[in-house]
């Protein structure tokens, strides 16, 4: 092995030039992931530098923790180290996009509401609408698997990933999926790369699936304030031939904080098709709630957007992933609030859900950290009898100390988990420690 | 390699004597799937009951080091169910219980050998279908769709089958049963799940499937327009899709095509017609009624010949009948031909078919098309005569041509047939030496000793092998600690 002739620093700094390899003592503590400072931070302009700084980092042993927007820093386990922070934000071209195909290619670290922005004057959007959905990078909400109320009608970006350029462990620049919308040619690495955090690769290039934005697009707000009369009315909905964009349950305190005084628990759908459509499902609708004794209360333009801010967990709070099931919805809401009642009764909560997933965002404030561990514990506890998850999506440092921020794997998948984890970054380079299990 | 007396002794005590083939004539049967073309005996065929029987049959294989190959129906169209190598085939069979109908969370979980109509035909009546419709659902089995990810007509809309497997029990090379994914939407984690579908029984054998069931829609519409000119019919698929209009099925048959299936069938399409679109519209009845008027119309403006509008359930019957007979009627021209599965981005549609008209001629054969426009999917079928070796020769250059056409266009080798033996080779038109080696590698987490299916999904190129790594970029000299 050559001896070491020249600093790590500087051999970042050859390969992404002075400009974007900082190291002074602002930007590194602008940087600092759960307490960890980084002794770099390092903004690739090209996908060639990004694998030229992950390949040094491997050979020179250092810890590589990607970011986008930084917004999802507080998800999973505290990272063991930290060398280098990549800020990717400046990866954000687009390579290649043709409207007629209904997909576009761009690189990882383009904002989501840019690529909005891009995309309505054609007509499309990629119907994607996690919280702070607008600022966040496609790789983040990639690599997080992040989703929000459109999942009811579009499903995750599982289903919208098309293709993925990624960078391994060793620098290696790699392909997987393909640029069109049907194709099972080798395996499906674009799925395996979606919500991996960046642990087999860090995300360089996107192929995304687009659909065509609806003519018109109206939403309601069904007030229900009983669990099992939401649930019931969901169930009446998925059986009726509507086919709503966005199921969202809202707690009363979402509501009031999206609607004020007007805002009360219930379910909120939109519809979005051709004009004549959307009236006439609107009207359906109206005769669904009736029939569970409630009624429809047209919500405003923009409310989906405050919907996007409202469920951003302020600093501080505890944002927590659920995954139940449709059919325990009610039991899964109930089981919560009598949880919170009594594990952290002063906390202020708010929560939401794609109703018809089963899937709630439960976000909490004004708790300590034992009371938030108390509630991540049982309600993970209780909606593990039911075959569902509690992940923290973000979270302060010392309850993911406290508590497992992931939960439970079933242990013959864990075991592929870490097998894979082991066959793609046996020296942990890529985000070590942070993924399920610690891995 | 014939599997020794010791070793049959115990695959017999694993399944029984009625679970277990092996007469020649019997495991003659199960030497080819669908592509005829590729065959190859198992040595033994196992049919087991159980998905302990599976854990068990897979560790004693693994303990011989005896390749298995999964099999299902056996209607896979790549070489994928069958045994180039020999060894035991697993055929799934006798596993096609119905296992869990859970209407209130929409899914069911089902055994990997049960029929994909029946699933559906099992839901009907409280209004629920199970989406992938590949065109052999009739008799191909859920464990095969799984391990093909199989489209059909209608994942236009729907997708194909990974987006409707909620969980898998599979069990891998190494013979542990592990559970993949579940009822629920997400498990932390890889999406382990999301790999496997699709794998083609490389990375272990399904023991249990967990799926989405979708709500019937209220209004189904079915248009059939000809057109004189393909490039018409192309053009109006593009302009379709560009209106944002999403149909169900969006289906195109070519001039050849046509002529064979009224010859053939009946299906009394327009004889002077060079191109016929069967586009389908499900959902509300008054989007349907929109978008169908609005699609009838762009087929108009695009120079349609007609535009036929099906009225009630027996009308749309006969407006598929031709389509769903296409392949059976291709016989009338003739003996055999090579089926074509490529990926072209929608809006290269015009060109590739005119590159295919050239292709066609260039090679001196009769290529006649029947495929999923909506998506660019394509399904040429490249006729010849078995017969004349000359002639597949023949075929198979334009095959090759062809494929690397649709490459260049930025498609994809296979749309949703699957790779299997027949398309192994042809990955590496598609994918750089680094992207194969991760699939590899990937695949090794699963089946470490290579017994699962071997010699399907991955080319055997060298730069696959052991030990194989891509070149790593550079990193600046003396760049060391």
């Amino acid at each position: 092995m050559p001896v070491a002739a020249r600093s790590i620093g500087e051999a970042l700094v050859t390969i992404a030039g002075r400009d974007r390899v900082r190291d002074d003592i602002g930007s590194l503590d602008a940087a600092i992931v759960d307490g960890l400072r980084p002794r770099w931070v390092v903004g690739p302009a090209s996908i060639d530098e990004l694998s030229r700084v992950i390949a040094l980092a491997q050979d020179a042993g250092l810890a590589v923790v990607p970011r986008g927007t930084g917004s999802s820093l507080e998800l999973g386990h505290p990272p063991s180290r930290v060398d280098v922070v990549l800020d990717l934000a400046g990866l954000d071209r687009v390579i290649e996009y043709n409207p007629d195909d209904l997909t576009i290619t761009v690189q990882a670290g383009m904002a989501a509401g840019t690529l909005a922005a891009l995309l309505a004057p054609h007509r499309q959007w990629l119907p994607i609408d996690p919280p702070g959905i607008a600022a966040r990078t496609l790789g983040g909400v990639t690599a997080t698997n992040a989703s929000g109320p459109l999942r009811a009608r579009f499903g995750g970006l599982r289903d919208l990933l098309l293709g993925v350029r990624f960078v391994q462990p060793d620098g290696v620049v790699t392909w997987g999926g393909s640029k069109v919308v049907k194709s099972v040619s080798g395996y499906d690495v674009p799925k395996l790369m979606v919500g991996a955090l960046g642990t087999l690769g860090v995300l360089a290039e996107l192929t995304l699936r687009l659909h065509p934005l609806p003519d018109s697009e109206r939403s309601w707000l069904v007030p229900l304030d009983r669990p099992q009369a939401a649930q019931d009315f969901v169930a009446r909905l998925i059986d009726s031939p509507l086919q709503p964009s966005r199921v969202e349950l809202f707690n009363d305190n979402a509501a009031r904080r999206l609607l004020a005084e007007s805002g009360s628990a219930g379910v909120a759908v939109s519809i979005g098709s051709v004009a004549d459509a959307v009236r006439d499902q609107g009207e359906r609708l109206g005769a669904l709630a009736k029939a569970v004794d409630a009624g429809v209360v047209p919500l405003p333009e923009g409310f989906w957007s405050k919907v996007s801010s409202a469920m951003e967990p302020p600093p501080g709070w505890t944002a927590l992933h659920v995954t139940s099931l449709a059919g325990h919805l009610a039991d899964t809401v109930d089981a919560i609030g009598d949880i919170v009642r009594t594990a952290a009764s002063n906390a202020d909560v708010r929560l939401s859900g794609c109703a018809s997933f089963g899937t709630l965002r439960l976000l909490m404030g004004g708790a300590s950290v034992a009371e938030m561990a108390a509630v991540t514990t049982r309600v993970r506890a209780w909606v593990g009898d039911v075959g569902g998850s509690a992940v923290i999506a973000r979270g302060p440092v010392e309850l993911r100390r406290t508590v497992d921020p992931w939960g439970p794997v079933e242990p013959g998948a864990l075991g592929l988990m870490r097998a894979l984890r082991n066959e793609f970054d046996p020296k942990r380079v890529l985000n070590p420690g942070r993924y399920v299990g610690g891995l | 390699m014939p599997l020794s007396g010791p070793f049959l002794q115990e695959l017999e005590r694993i399944v029984g004597a009625a679970g277990l083939v092996r007469t020649l004539e019997g495991r003659l049967v199960y030497e080819c799937d669908m592509h005829t073309f590729y065959k190859g005996a198992p040595d033994a065929v196992a049919l087991p009951r159980r998905a302990d029987e599976v854990v068990e049959i897979v560790k004693l294989c693994r303990r011989e080091r005896v390749p298995i190959v999964p099999r299902g129906s056996g209607t896979g169209l790549i070489g994928g169910a069958m045994a180039p190598a020999g060894g035991v085939m697993i055929g799934t069979n006798r596993m096609d219980a119905i296992l869990e109908i859970d209407l209130p969370n929409r899914c069911a979980t089902v055994e990997p050998g049960l029929i994909n109509l029946s699933l559906t035909r099992a839901v009907a009546n409280s209004g629920y279908f199970f989406a992938p419709d590949p065109s052999s659902q009739m008799v191909s089995s859920i464990g095969g769709n799984v391990a093909t990810n199989a489209g059909g007509p209608h994942c236009l809309k729907y997708g194909i089958t990974t987006n409707h497997v909620l969980g898998l029990e599979l069990v891998t090379g190494t013979g542990e049963l592990v559970r993949l994914g579940g009822k629920g939407a997400e498990r932390p984690g890889y999406d382990l799940l999301g790999a496997a579908v699709g794998s083609e029984g490389t990375f272990g054998i399904v023991t249990a499937v967990t799926v989405r069931l979708l709500h019937v829609a209220e209004a189904v519409k079915t248009i059939l327009a000809s057109f004189t000119a393909i490039e018409d019919a192309s053009e109006a698929v593009s302009a379709i899709i560009a209106a944002g209009i999403v149909p169900a099925a969006l289906e195109m048959l070519d001039e050849l095509m046509i002529r064979a299936i009224n010859e053939g069938t009946g299906a009394g399409y327009p004889k002077d017609a060079a191109a016929v679109l069967l586009i389908e519209l499900d959902g509300p009845a008054a989007e349907v009624e929109a978008q169908g008027e609005r699609a009838a119309r762009i087929c108009w403006e695009r120079g349609a010949l007609e535009v036929r509008v099906a009225a009630d359930v027996a009308e749309r019957a006969l407006l598929w009948k031709g389509r769903k007979e296409a392949a059976g009627a291709v016989g009338r021209l003739a003996p055999t031909y090579l089926l074509q599965d490529a990926v072209v981005p929608r809006s290269k549609l015009p060109a590739i078919m005119r590159e295919l008209i050239a292709i066609g001629a260039r090679h001196r054969v009769q290529i006649a098309n029947v495929f999923h426009a909506g998506d660019g999917n394509l399904h040429p079928l490249i006729l010849y005569d078995d017969r004349e070796p000359e002639e597949l020769e023949r075929a198979k250059a334009a095959n090759e041509d062809l494929l690397r056409a649709c490459i260049e266009m930025g498609g994809t080798v296979t749309g949703e047939h699957g790779v299997g033996l027949d398309k192994a080779k042809n990955l590496p038109l598609q994918y750089a030496e680094a992207d194969l080696n991760f699939m590899y590698r990937l695949r090794r987490a699963f089946d470490p000793d290579l017994i699962m299916n071997p010699g399907k999904l991955l080319p055997s190129h060298p730069a696959c092998g052991e030990g194989f790594r891509p070149a790593r970029p550079r990193v600046p000299d003396g760049a060391w600690i």
